[in-house]
């Protein structure tokens, strides 16, 4: 399979197989890829001085930080990523534990929940659609999400995940390194995001709303005054880490960025999202508008135009000193265990 | 939404609760689509539906929210409850454990809405009577044991999915006239709109202020 952006023009199927809606703009895509085609063919040339001739790590340097927020390239997309997770070390010292987790059996509820969604993963896609294709990506998926259920008993399977691994799956393209690259996301990453009681999660939206009450007061304002609770806007956006929200590059290139800064990118994408919206948002004047708008803003053009989008989740949100966001989460930590 | 006059005169707010995988979803996307959507994916967090309908020639917008049906999401739901007129409890014909969790959403519906909140009870999947593991003599007991409207559904043809909404419409519609559900208490899930231009600092919906109890 081709990565994602060298197949465009009419193809009613993208590079990564996601039909394209019926009211997909042909006509943007294609002046945006005419742009875009240059800065992957100048990030392709840069990337290569940097991973050397193994291209089997990279460092964990301030030049990398930089490169991983211009885009990976697809070549080596799945190596970096390996690499600044340190997914790759997991993978090493343990060799066969994905094979034997594989074929252990789940307990019969947690079993259950990954059948359900098998076959409600990424529908439109037509690696996950056809069960007969050889590459097909159902039984793969499946793989993995019992692994992962298999190696973390504590958070089992939680819906969301099945998004998480799918993209995975259709990027890398390695079943077992999808599994150890998702068992560090999920672990050191985002740790606490997916288990039964989300307590991360749910104090992570918590802190999307003290971040918008921190640099966009006026918005948090109305939103408050419409009763439109973060958990609501924040769910899915942050158990899937904006998969099956946002166009596939885009999540791609949030997730260049998300492996090797951490939770600090959702919020960064959250509040760029808020902040292209924000005249939008302040002219609701019901709660389903605002919801409708919510569901609706991701899908907006500019999220298309994933080079522009990254660029301004840097530039829009301003500075984001850790000292300021690890008290501010503290805090929504502890509301949200006071809370449950 | 149009600016103008409002072209209903109430707002009612439905939510869907069951299992995962009961077809909460599908019932929903049926129910305002009128189509069937044999991939329906997942709900995450909450969805939202609405669609106007008529009742004793008033007309209604429904105002439906469709939540996640995993045990690990229903801490987030839950908040979702409150100021629900209706809600539409739903278990899968074909596998008995949806069917055996019921007792535990009803506990969260009572206790979450207030006691006039009209509780309709879906047995989904109906067209796959081959694998029927549930009767539908047991689960009309328990809904008569328990107070709760019933119906056997399918999303998938379409079946029993327009009664369900519109039988729960119309009940919450006999308690307004009857004087059971008084508009003016605080989370009744109904909203009186006068067929009149807009007001603008009328909101259309207005949940709890405490904002998510997550």
């Amino acid at each position: 399979m081709a990565g994602g952006t060298e197949k465009f023009g009419h193809s009613d199927v993208d590079g990564y197989g996601f039909k394209r809606t019926e009211d997909f703009d042909y006509k943007d895509y294609e002046e945006f890829m005419s742009q875009y085609l240059s800065v992957l063919a100048r990030r392709a040339s840069r990337w290569k001085d940097i991973v050397g001739t193994d291209e089997s790590s990279v460092s964990k340097s301030s030049k990398v930080k930089r490169f991983c927020r211009k885009g990976i390239p697809n070549e080596h997309r799945a190596m970096v990523w390996m690499s600044v997770t340190n997914a790759d070390v997991s993978l090493r010292q343990n060799t066969g534990l994905y094979e034997k987790y594989i074929n252990e059996k789940l307990e019969p509820k947690v079993e259950e929940s990954i059948k359900l969604d098998i076959h409600r993963t990424f529908p439109d896609n037509i690696y996950f659609a056809d069960i007969q294709d050889p590459q097909a990506m159902r039984r793969p998926l499946k793989h993995v999400l019992t692994a992962i259920a298999r190696k973390n008993t504590r958070i089992g399977y939680c819906q969301g995940m099945n998004f998480l691994a799918g993209l995975l799956l259709l990027a890398i393209q390695n079943e077992e390194k999808v599994f150890w690259l998702m068992d560090t996301v999920i672990n050191k990453i985002l740790p606490d995001f997916y288990g039964p009681d989300m307590l991360a999660l749910k104090a992570e939206q918590e802190l999307l709303g003290e971040v918008v009450k921190w640099k966009l007061p006026d918005v948090h304002a109305h939103l408050e005054e419409l009763s439109v609770q973060w958990c609501l806007i924040g769910m899915k956006w942050f158990i899937c880490l904006y998969a099956d929200v946002m166009p596939v590059e885009t999540v791609l290139r949030i997730w260049d960025c998300l492996f090797l800064e951490g939770p600090k990118i959702l919020l960064r994408v959250a509040l760029t999202l808020i902040k292209l919206n924000r005249e939008k948002i302040l002219a609701c004047r019901t709660f389903p508008e605002a919801v409708d708008l919510f569901r609706d803003l991701v899908k907006d053009p500019s999220t298309l135009h994933c080079h522009t989008f990254l660029e301004s989740i840097f530039k829009e949100t301003g500075s984001f000193p850790e000292s300021k966001i690890k008290k501010l989460r503290e805090e929504c930590i502890e509301r949200v265990k006071k809370d449950s | 939404m149009a600016a103008g006059p409002y072209n209903y005169s109430y707002i009612f707010k439905y939510i869907i609760i069951g299992d995962m995988g009961v077809g909460k979803s599908c019932l929903l996307h049926q129910f305002t689509e009128k189509k069937f959507m044999a991939d329906c994916p997942h709900t995450i967090g909450v969805e939202f539906g609405t669609r106007i309908i008529e009742v004793a020639g008033q007309k209604i917008k429904l105002q439906i929210w469709d939540t996640a049906g995993q045990e690990r999401f229903r801490a987030v739901t839950r908040s979702y409850y409150r100021g629900a007129a209706g809600a539409l409890m739903v278990y899968d014909i074909t596998r008995r454990s949806t069917y055996n969790h019921l007792s535990s959403w009803l506990t969260d519906a009572r206790n979450l809405t207030n006691p006039n909140t009209v509780i309709f009870l879906i047995g989904n999947k109906c067209d796959l009577d081959a694998q029927r593991d549930v009767t539908f003599e047991e689960a009309k007991q328990f809904a008569d044991e328990n107070g709760l409207m019933f119906l056997e559904c399918s999303a998938k043809t379409g079946e029993n999915v327009e009664d369900a909404f519109l039988d729960t419409a119309k009940k919450i519609y006999q308690n307004i006239q009857d004087g059971s559900l008084d508009l003016n208490a605080a989370e009744s899930g109904v909203q009186h709109k006068p067929a009149t231009p807009r007001n603008p600092l009328n909101t259309d919906q207005t949940p709890n202020k405490e904002g998510c109890a997550c």
